[in-house]
């Protein structure tokens, strides 16, 4: 009984982890569905806002509306990219839809987990919001089950210019 | 989950709780509240007796209104409900402390006004007793000056 518990538990508690922040951001490759592919680390040197979403999601659209102000705004400096990782999506159709200027690419399920440090087949709720600095370190990211915060456009704005404040301090 | 290195203001965090906060729990509270007020105050209206059958239509129109916009607007979470139901209690616990809501005319204005008499006004009840009174009598001396 006590092991089935902690058996139980420690499995809930895997479940419900992900990776901690700050860490290096793992390698992901971005297909678009024009079959134009980039790697992550292509943008190093950029401040990346990269979030993973469902092209069905309410929340995932409003967003991608202030990413892609968000882009307009920091112009060269920041460097915005969305991975959709629902099933059937259709990046380019989501990406003409919401006037969308930015890459917008698609990937596997398991590979948004594994980017996100969050165990296989555990729910997410998207989009999930991933801020990465220009050495490639991931200094934001939403919880495993969304955080609304990080898609509002004030609080992504003071984020941004926070983690270009810390850099130019280094 | 924000790395804590990073020097960002509250404002907007605080901005957007608030606005979370207003959403999620005053605004189902006040629905709740405002549609309980706004039938036990119709229900009370109607039972007068006196109010022209036009005030009755309207008012019964904005509160149904007001009630199904309010639950349009709000039905989003489940977590919404317990505080709806705190705004229906709250309404209903104000609504069993008033005796009578009528509408008389307003002595200076010339037009029909709320008044609300509290169970604890007992003057103001014994005022609305008199008055219901008289009217009574004014109606029965009526009836027999016609017959």
């Amino acid at each position: 009984m006590k092991r089935t518990l902690i058996a139980l538990l420690a499995g809930t508690l895997t479940l419900s982890a992900q990776g901690p922040v700050p860490r290096p951001a793992p390698e992901l490759k971005i297909v678009e569905t024009s079959g134009k592919s980039a790697m992550l680390s292509s943008y190093r040197g950029r401040v990346v806002l990269l979030a993973f979403i469902s092209t069905q999601c309410g929340h995932c659209q409003r967003a991608s509306l202030v990413f892609e102000q968000l882009s307009h705004e920091f112009g060269g400096r920041l460097q915005v990219a969305e991975v959709a990782f629902d099933e059937a999506a259709d990046p380019a159709a989501f990406a003409k839809r919401f006037g969308l200027t930015f890459p917008v690419g698609a990937s596997s399920s398991d590979a948004a987990h594994a980017f996100l440090g969050v165990a296989p087949g555990a729910r997410l709720g998207t989009p999930q919001v991933v801020a990465i600095d220009r050495t490639g370190v991931i200094r934001a990211q939403s919880e495993r089950l969304g955080t609304p915060l990080l898609q509002t456009l004030d609080y992504l704005r003071d984020l941004l210019n926070a983690m270009f404040r810390l850099e130019a301090k280094r | 989950m924000i790395d804590h290195a990073l020097v960002i203001s509250p404002a907007a965090a605080l901005l957007f709780h608030l606005k979370q906060g207003f959403w999620l729990y005053a605004w189902p509270m006040m629905i709740g509240f405002l549609t309980i007020l706004g039938y036990q105050s119709l229900g009370r209206v109607t039972m007068m007796g006196t109010a022209k059958w036009l005030t009755v239509f309207g008012l019964a129109s904005v509160v149904s209104m007001v009630s199904l916009f309010g639950w349009m607007a709000m039905v989003r979470r489940v977590e919404m409900i317990p505080f709806y139901g705190c705004g229906v209690g709250l309404a209903s616990a104000m609504m069993s402390r008033i005796y009578a809501v009528t509408m008389p005319i307003h002595r200076r204005l010339k037009i029909r006004v709320i008044r609300v008499t509290w169970r604890g006004d007992t003057k103001g009840i014994e005022q609305l007793q008199q008055a219901l009174r008289a009217r009574a009598a004014a109606g029965v001396e009526a009836a027999v000056a016609k017959v």
